[in-house]
């Protein structure tokens, strides 16, 4: 597969992004953030004080050689203690022990953590067992008195002691969210691999487990030690620890023994705890940073008004609604936001469905069929912030993307409806089948309570499902009748329209047909209108009355699903039917497509399926528009001298 | 059913591990701090008070370990953990319920009070993504999360009683009031408590904000919440039904894990505020090395802390049905 350089044709981008270290991912992330830059400064901030505190300190931390208790001054900014030391020069002597303390807990509380958490994980069955029952009981039992007990008995002790006890007490809450992590981890490809490679046991777990918990280790690290410092802070300001040692919780205890605060020598008292709270706010910052990258729904990403419109295509031309059609959308582009700029979705896609007509829109995973059917339902936003960036979409002759959220509240669900993917996520959890569908008739109509019962009985028995599930919590139900209660709520008010996203696709091939059947049946019967959303071809193949091919964002083909099956007319319809075995056909082999969809953030400059194309040749370099053939479109060059055969006519 | 069954279960062996923890730790110190401490107070303590010590460690002369910690824990069963040596020769029973009441009243308030605000601000929060309050609220609740109480303490005694004179200094009441069910008394307690209560609840308060904000935003990426807009369902049926009901639950597993934490930092607030409940009872009684008293504090604070949880879990099993069925 060769395309011939054409001269002033902007290069290909190539279709794989280059493997890239996890640790440099990491790492720009952090350096993104800024809670994480913050916490970052603050910390560098007190390594250099505990590093070089002779070097900053004005004075030496013990010497009793001021007036007592001074006021701020030029000379002692922070005035001088009820011994005539320095403050200043104390809180910079003292750092030395609290970033000490914070470091030596943090270490070896995450240590016991991963070896805890992941040979939990990693050895399931008793060993897990046994170690989650003392990880969580140490975790529920009040470490701080406890610590103090510890220390009662054991009285000014030194911080060695300190650093073991808190460390031996501060692992649990790490383990636990190691555990979990190393469990979900357990069954994935790559260490089942590792597995089958014959690795041995501890290098699975430091070479394949350790490194994808990075940021979890992290995260456990910077929350032991923050717990470090406001625990040790607080035990030496009881007077627990050594009262002899340099450190701000040593400090506290001395200006709270000598009513410091009473006694005009407030930043005394004030300016060690500024410190521990510095240091504390440095690791929480820290720590949240790691959450939000760890966890990238925290962050928000806006789309670019700027790039967003340069997206915009040509202006969509001022139509009067078609009223045979119950929806039409016109020139429709979607973009959303990432870390890399926006990333168009669907690129302005046409179609138009009529009443009763059941339009099956098919391709390949990511190539931009469901956010194209969440941006006609009007569902876009979180998690990612996809938007309409041009476009119609006229349902019953409204513009849907000029409508508020109130107004669209009015008309979704009674007349249009949208049944998901997995009802197991798209069915609340924790309401019984019949509170979701009694909300439903809540917010659209006034019916009395019992003529809602009646109605969700009614519709449940539409679907084939017993009433008694009704009083039944979603996880009670199997998969297929999950899927069919769901089928049951988008018929709630028998709306005109209902959208259907992969609803067949969690199901086995006996159910998914069954439940196909039964969509079928129950369309010909209420009269609504289908989106069928799928990415196998063959199941819509008998059910659908036209078809929608998308590859890359664009419509690739539209037509007549019957036409479509019989001479698919673009090389990926054609290279998609093959995918798939014929069951009356003859026997052919089968050889799908080779390669990937193109990232959507660098689509290919020409025709995007170009890179992939048995057919390819020089006029690909520039994208294709749709050209007619038979009353269908297709978007391939090949087809162009049908139009110039039309045109001359 | 068998959720709280099991949680009974976990209760009780986390109960036995912190008495067993509570036998043990003296006597595993260097230099077994029991005996030292035995020798120390021979001939200086009337014989009552030399029972009492041997009640609250279980030692009689010539016991082995094993029957030591059975005689304990008999003891512990009983209620009995000896002679207070602050308050002698009342019991550390009768003590402990005496701090209990003050305790329950101002942290166990201030605590309810800070989940419940922190998880309604999280989950509006979340709500209005990107608004003006979720925008400020996040970065600020990370830093006063990291605030040490004790210091918060300090802080708020110099401002609002040492500059301002709003509010007393410490104590839990006027000791010129008498302590009864009186109008006079119980506003003056809550007089008292109103800057430890401050103390506590902005401390505490951050926590909660942060996991509620940053699970509400988790649930709001789910399929059923995509599914509640579907059906166009009022926003605050959305935001309390879908996002928030869902969103509460492992909030109230981070309530279990991190109440230990805020009953920490009360026990320091109480020693700032000299506030008469268990947390100042319990340094009372490690200064004055009354360790059948701190003992049994111990003790009683790790209860509460297990008592919480239960109701947590109960409330867990009453929100999610999935939890109800698990076996």
């Amino acid at each position: 597969m060769s395309v011939p350089a054409v001269a002033d044709s902007p290069s290909v981008a190539p279709l794989e992004t280059p493997a890239r270290r996890p640790g440099a991912d990491l790492w720009r992330a952090v350096a993104r953030n800024r809670k994480a830059v913050v916490g970052a400064l603050l910390l560098l901030f007190f390594f250099v004080l505990a590093i070089f505190p002779g070097q900053i300190a004005p004075y030496a931390p013990t010497g009793e050689e001021f007036g007592r208790g001074l006021p701020p001054s030029s000379a002692h900014w922070f005035g001088t203690t009820a011994y005539g030391q320095d403050v200043l020069s104390q809180l910079i002597w003292g750092t030395r022990q609290s970033l000490a303390i914070a470091f030596a807990v943090g270490g070896l509380a995450t240590l016991i953590s991963v070896l805890i958490g992941v040979s939990a994980a990693y050895f399931g069955g008793f060993t897990d067992g046994f170690l989650s029952l003392v990880t969580d009981v140490i975790l529920v039992i009040p470490i701080f008195p406890l610590i103090i007990v510890i220390a009662a008995y054991e009285r000014n002790s030194g911080m060695v002691t300190l650093v073991v006890v808190l460390g031996l007490l501060g692992w649990s809450y790490g383990a636990r969210q190691l555990r979990s992590q190393a469990l979900s981890l357990r069954n994935r490809d790559f260490l089942e691999a590792a597995r089958v490679r014959g690795e041995r046991g501890l290098y699975v777990v430091f070479f394949e487990i350790l490194p994808t918990m990075t940021s979890l280790i992290v995260a456990s690290f910077l929350g032991a030690a923050l717990y470090a410092v406001l625990f040790a802070a607080g035990l030496q300001f009881i007077g627990l620890g050594d009262p002899n040692s340099q450190s701000w919780g040593t400090m506290l205890y001395w200006a709270e023994n000598n009513e410091a605060l009473g006694a005009g020598m407030a930043y005394w008292a004030i300016m060690p705890g500024v410190c521990i709270a510095l240091l504390g706010a440095a690791f929480a910052l820290l720590n949240y940073a790691f959450d939000e990258i760890s966890n990238p729904a925290l962050r928000r990403r806006k789309l670019e008004q700027k790039g967003a419109e340069s997206l915009h295509t040509a202006p969509v031309p001022e139509v009067a609604a078609d009223p045979t059609k119950i929806l039409e959308v016109r020139g429709l582009s979607v973009a959303y936001a990432s870390d890399a700029g926006p990333v168009v979705a669907v690129d302005n896609v046409d179609l138009d469905l009529g009443r009763g007509e059941f339009l099956g829109i098919v391709g390949e995973s990511g190539c931009g069929k469901s956010t194209l059917l969440y941006a006609i339902a009007r569902l876009l936003g979180a998690p990612l912030a996809g938007e309409i960036t041009g476009g119609q979409i006229l349902f019953k002759g409204r513009d849907m993307v000029t409508l508020g959220e109130r107004e669209l509240r009015h008309i979704r669900w009674r007349e249009y409806s949208v049944v998901m993917q997995s009802a197991m996520n798209a069915l609340n959890p924790v309401l019984t089948v019949e509170a979701q569908m009694r909300d439903a008739l809540e917010a659209h109509s006034k019916m009395s309570k019992r003529e809602m019962h009646a109605r969700a009985e009614e519709v449940l028995r539409l679907v084939s499902i017993d009433p008694v599930h009704l009083h039944s919590y979603p996880h009670q139900l199997s998969g297929g009748m999950r899927q069919r209660a769901m089928i049951a709520m988008a018929l709630l008010f028998t709306p005109d329209l209902i959208i259907m996203d992969e609803p067949t696709s969690a199901l086995d091939v006996v159910a998914q047909r069954s439940l196909m059947v039964q969509i079928k049946e129950l369309q010909e019967r209420l009269g609504f209108a289908v989106i069928f959303v799928t990415h196998d071809m063959s199941l819509v193949s008998h059910f659908s009355d036209r078809l929608l091919v998308m590859y890359a964002a664009q419509v690739a083909e539209y037509g007549d699903t019957r036409q479509l099956f019989e001479r698919p007319l673009h090389p990926y319809t054609q290279g998609l039917l093959e995918a798939f075995p014929s069951i009356r056909g003859e026997k052919v082999r089968l050889t799908g497509i080779p390669g990937a969809p193109p990232d959507l953030l660098r689509p290919p400059s020409g025709c995007r399926f170009a890179p992939r194309c048995p057919h390819v040749h020089e006029r690909c370099m520039i994208g294709p528009p749709l050209y007619e053939v038979d009353g269908d479109l297709v978007r391939c060059v090949l087809y162009e001298h049908e139009r110039e055969a039309a045109l001359a006519q | 059913m068998r959720f709280i069954v099991r949680r009974l279960g976990f209760f009780l062996v986390t109960l036995w591990a912190a008495v067993t923890l509570n036998f043990l730790i003296p006597r595993l110190m260097p230099g077994n701090a029991v005996l030292a401490m035995m020798s120390r107070y021979k001939g200086h303590v009337n014989p009552q008070a030399m029972h009492a010590l041997q009640i609250a460690f279980g030692i009689k002369a010539h016991e082995s370990l094993l029957h030591a910690y059975f005689t304990y824990l008999g003891n512990i069963v009983r209620g009995d953990f000896g002679i207070s040596l602050t308050f002698f020769p009342d019991t550390v029973s009768h003590q402990v319920l005496q701090a209990l009441p003050w305790t329950l009243m101002l942290v166990g308030t201030t605590t309810i009070l800070a989940f419940v605000l922190g998880t309604f601000i999280g989950l509006i929060s979340a709500w209005r993504r990107g608004g003006s309050l979720d925008g400020l609220l996040p970065p600020i609740f990370v830093i006063t999360s990291a605030f040490p109480y004790f210091w918060l303490a300090l802080l708020a005694i110099w401002l609002f009683s040492i500059k301002l004179g709003w509010f007393p200094e410490s104590g839990g009441y006027d000791v010129t009031t008498t302590v009864a069910w009186s109008w006079d008394f119980i506003s003056d307690a809550i007089y008292h408590s109103i800057l430890p209560a401050m103390t506590i609840l902005i401390t505490a308060i951050g926590g909660w904000i942060l996991t509620m904000r940053n699970n509400t935003i988790s649930v709001l990426a789910e399929d059923y919440v995509r599914m509640a807009r579907a059906k166009g369902l009022s926003p605050w049926r959305i935001m309390w039904t879908y996002a928030g009901r869902n969103a509460i639950l492992p909030n109230l597993v981070g309530f279990a894990m991190s109440l230990g934490f805020v009953v920490s930092g009360a026990i320091l607030v109480e020693f700032v505020f000299n506030y008469p409940g268990v947390g100042w009872m319990f340094l009372q009684s490690v200064e004055n090395q009354d360790y059948a008293l701190m003992q049994a504090l111990f003790l009683m604070i790790t209860v509460a802390v297990l008592l919480a949880i239960l109701v947590a879990d109960g409330a867990t099993a009453m929100l999610d049905p999935r939890t109800r069925d698990r076996s």
